[in-house]
């Protein structure tokens, strides 16, 4: 189990990290989610331990590994990185990536150059290099180079796995393979992963739990449902569900927009902060739009973009710019048209999805 | 009791006081800025501060002196004259071949680069003699003239002309290499965005390229001005015979002289000179900064101008006309005139003969001792720069701040210098290293060491902290996460990464060291003649056909040295860097 305890950061008058508080639970799989500059870099270096924290401290396996005065390199800690630009050295073939940690690891037993050998050959066919391993990194392609860091990190075996946005240089197809390949990683290893992305879909699929970071401190933490449908702060509404954050009333229970008063809204599972500010955050998905009608929000398209799968409307209501999305199946409009925006009725309540 | 001690005791081992542990570094910062000071920048202060004092007061009467004397403003216009002549001409040949080896599309670019690079790794002064010998009496060109109808003589070389061509000649290469990065590193997109918004290619490059080359190229222009202001090897063999003086060899002139004031004259001088290098090294440094936005960009190395074949054609064989005239021509003339038993005979089967070699290895025995000199002087010094040189690269890289820069600073100080200036520094400065004690460097093989490692050190820290820069911090990242402890992250990642940027630059400090001329034609004494000094003595004695012999052995040396490794570099890359 990992434990950080009021861990914040400062460079000069800086804090990339205010007081942060998190534990990993052994086998986890977390994905610290945020935008660039969120921290999010600084708390899983922090984790490796190239550097130390200037307040709180971390511990590891029972052991304080880091505090402000005292850090444990990252050679003495059992864990293993795998770096956004992969981070192989071009002067190895594949199998010397595997074993340079098997000879230097702390894990490393006193093992016989057979078992060794046998290591690497397991490892390498866990990752699907197998045939691969007397390549230089110059002769592979990115999916590849990709399996050898992720071999060179799960080879001795560590508690923890960390990983530094490991997907962004590859394309996007070899994105959803490798997410599998890191899920199946995941499940045969059992060590605990912190995966830093800044891609909410990449984080949302493979997570167990999401830490959602911004400006340097943590926003919330929950599992992947929870985090998209019950976000807790204005932040993660907007970043990880684009919701649409409607003005408002709440009465006994229920949301009585500004924009039109004469509409009523249930409650589908709105966390407290909203309802004290008076917000309803509205995914575009919730939102249907319909020829115009008495009753709801009437407003006005003014952008249409065909996804496909579905279409994004963004419509403009009072000044105010909301975005729905329609399943392609639901009735088409077009840049103009007058419409009607009003709240999908859930067939079930979300309420009932997560047990809260 | 005795428990709680030892925990105490435990504690404190464990943890040193953090304020101590500050104190400590900032003593060991301290003393390493304060040894850099004392063997880097001193000996340039000690100088300035003897060119204002005589016998123990201070006094501006040599200054006023110097002043005074019409030969002094002679020398600095014919400097003048002579440095930016020179560096024009090496601005417009730099810029000409940069340009077209970044942007157009011709064939054989790798090869001319190495053509290019020749005058770098042949010293000046023989690519003097050379051309001294290819446009002599017994030359290729005069005897090509007297083919032609009406009395054509080939040029002279010695004169003012002569030394700016050479001069600009051999300092092309600097200007070249700092530009043609410069210019690949222009995003092509510019040129594109500039032609879709109506320019044409001329417009294009006006307005575009141009103002985006222009801090690289001026810094190139600073380069070359430095370096034809330092040069001495040059206006010595060509101005010398034909009273032409400049600064640098004004100087040579005064110390050589032994005059009662030598020494303080000298030392006037070579403030004088020293103010204008760094007043250019400044100029650059400052540009530098400035141009460093482009740095991050990788250069785009693929030619953007085609043109039509026939004139690619013309293209081409003009540039190999040139780089095979004006580098190779030269040196060959030379080779075959050092076969030739007399100066001034013709040259013709029955004139040849290896009597010159034969004089030069194996009558006069200064040359096969110089050979031994500058190669035990240029394997210590490569040592000696090799391990402080990376060491110091290593700290400035870790540390980057005040402390480190401002040494880098102080140790650029005696490279920046022009060698003239510098050798009379360290003349001040070994001579008596202690005011009033004279431990007897000065007049042995040892002030030249030292002269040596001090002028050099630069080279080497610059081309290690390359090697650095150039590894992603990720590699040894990657390594401490996988367990490895410091020394098994040396042994295995780092230096297998390191070893071509750190030995590139290990070799740059051999090669000059090795053909060394400035410095040790002031403080070589007897028995500690370099190779430069021996040839600028035979010269100097009119010993032009032995000269010529000693230099080709050596241009076929340093040829033959240059060969070997790119051989190796070659396949340092494909066994070790798996680079194709």
């Amino acid at each position: 189990m990992i434990e950080l305890v009021g861990v914040s950061k400062r460079y000069g008058s800086f804090t990339a990290l205010h007081e942060v508080d998190l534990e990993i639970e052994r086998g986890e799989f977390i994905a610290i989610l945020g935008p660039s500059g969120c921290g999010k870099t600084t708390l899983l270096k922090l984790l490796a331990g190239f550097m130390g924290p200037t307040d709180g401290f971390i511990v590891m396996d029972d052991s304080t590994v880091a505090s402000a005065k005292r850090v444990t390199p990252p050679e003495k800690r059992n864990i293993g990185m795998v770096f956004q630009s992969f981070a192989l050295w071009p002067h190895m073939t594949i199998a010397e990536h595997v074993e340079f940690p098997l000879n230097h690891h702390q894990n490393r037993k006193k093992e016989s150059k057979q078992e060794v050998q046998a290591r690497i050959g397991e490892v390498l066919k866990l990752v699907g290099l197998d045939s691969f391993s007397e390549r230089y990194p110059s002769e592979l392609s990115g999916g590849q180079k990709q399996r050898v860091a992720l071999a060179r990190a799960i080879a001795p075996r560590p508690n923890l796995m960390l990983m530094d946005e490991p997907f962004s240089a590859l394309d996007v197809e070899l994105r959803m393979e490798m997410r599998k390949e890191i899920q199946k990683l995941h499940r045969e290893t059992g060590a605990s992963i912190v995966f830093v992305t800044h891609d909410q879909s990449e984080a949302l699929a493979i997570a167990d739990r999401i830490v959602v970071m911004n400006k340097g401190r943590i926003e919330q933490i929950a599992s992947p449902e929870m985090i998209y449908t019950r976000p807790e702060t204005e932040f993660v509404a907007t970043f990880v569900g684009k919701c649409n954050l409607v003005k408002g009333q709440w009465q006994d229970g229920n949301f009585i927009p500004k924009i039109n008063p004469r509409c009523l809204w249930s409650d589908m599972g709105v966390a407290k902060a909203f309802k004290k500010n008076g917000i309803y955050p509205v995914r575009p998905e919730q939102l249907q739009l319909s020829m115009v009608a008495l009753n709801g929000v009437h407003g006005r398209v003014t952008f249409v973009q065909y996804q496909g799968h579905e279409i994004h409307y963004t419509v403009e209501i009072l000044g105010e710019t909301w975005t729905v999305h329609e399943s392609v199946y639901s009735p088409r409009f077009y840049v103009g048209d007058e419409v009607t925006v009003g709240l999908k009725k859930a067939v079930r309540p979300e309420k009932v999805l997560v047990s809260n | 009791m005795i428990i709680k001690q030892q925990m105490d005791e435990e504690r404190r081992k464990g943890l040193p006081p953090f304020s101590l542990f500050f104190q400590n570094k900032n003593i060991y910062k301290g003393l390493g800025l304060l040894a850099v000071f004392l063997l880097f920048l001193l000996p340039v202060l000690r100088l300035v501060w003897l060119s204002f004092v005589d016998e123990g007061s201070l006094t501006f009467d040599y200054y006023t002196e110097i002043l005074k004397e019409q030969a002094t403003w002679s020398t600095v216009q014919n400097t003048m004259v002579i440095v930016l002549g020179s560096t024009v001409l090496a601005l417009v040949l730099g810029v000409a071949f940069s340009y077209i080896v970044a942007y157009v599309h011709i064939r054989g670019k790798r090869a001319m680069q190495l053509f290019i690079f020749l005058p770098f790794i042949i010293p000046s002064y023989i690519t003097t003699l050379a051309w001294t010998q290819f446009f002599g009496g017994s030359g290729p060109v005069s005897a090509l003239l007297a083919l032609l109808p009406g009395n054509l003589q080939a040029p002279n070389l010695y004169s003012t002309g002569g030394i700016i061509l050479l001069l600009g000649l051999s300092h092309y290469p600097l200007v070249y290499l700092f530009t043609v990065n410069v210019f690949r590193k222009i995003p092509r997109d510019l040129e594109e965005a500039a032609a879709t918004s109506g320019l044409s290619k001329k417009q294009a490059f006006r307005k575009v390229v141009l103002p985006l080359a222009l801090p690289g190229i001026a810094s190139g222009g600073l380069i070359a001005f430095l370096s034809n202001l330092d040069n001495f090897g040059i206006p010595a063999f060509l101005g010398t015979p034909s009273n032409i003086r400049v600064l640098s060899t004004y100087i040579y002139e005064q110390v050589v002289g032994f005059g009662p004031q030598a020494f303080s004259r000298a030392a006037v001088l070579s403030v004088m000179l020293g103010v204008i290098a760094l007043f250019g090294t400044l100029l650059q440094w400052f540009l530098l900064r400035r141009s460093r936005v482009t740095e991050t960009v990788r250069g785009d190395m693929n030619p953007r101008i085609f043109l039509k074949p026939v004139r690619q054609a013309f293209l081409e064989s003009v540039l190999w006309i040139f780089l095979l005239v004006t580098s190779l021509m030269p040196l060959v003339a030379m080779g075959a005139l050092s076969l030739i038993s007399a100066y001034g005979v013709p040259f013709t089967l029955e004139n040849l003969s290896l009597k010159n070699y034969e004089y030069v290895f194996f009558t006069d025995m200064k040359p096969l001792a110089a050979l031994s000199n500058s190669l035990q002087l240029a394997i210590v010094t490569m040592v000696i720069c090799l391990v402080l040189g990376t060491i110091l690269a290593y700290l400035r890289f870790k540390f980057p701040e005040w402390s480190t820069k401002t040494a880098e600073l102080f140790i650029t100080i005696p490279y920046a210098l022009p060698g003239t200036v510098f050798a009379l520094c360290m003349i001040f400065m070994w001579m008596e290293p202690v005011p009033g004690w004279n431990p007897g460097i000065y007049g042995t093989a040892l002030i030249l060491f030292i002269a040596y490692a001090t002028r050099f050190m630069v080279l080497q820290i610059r081309g290690s902290y390359t090697a650095f820069l150039q590894i992603d911090p990720s590699m040894d990242e990657a390594a401490r996460t996988s367990g490895a402890r410091a020394l098994a992250r040396w042994r295995k990642v780092l230096l297998p990464l390191l070893f071509p940027g750190i030995l590139s630059g290990a070799l740059l400090v051999f090669l000059m060291a090795l053909t060394e001329l400035t410095v040790s034609s002031l403080l070589w004494s007897s028995g500690t003649e370099t190779v430069g000094v021996v040839i600028f003595g035979y010269e100097q004695a009119g010993y032009s056909t032995y000269s010529t012999a000693f230099s080709t052995v050596l241009v076929l040396g340093i040829l033959l040295g240059g060969l070997l490794f790119m051989v190796l570099g070659k396949l340092w890359d494909r066994k070790v860097l798996k680079t194709k």
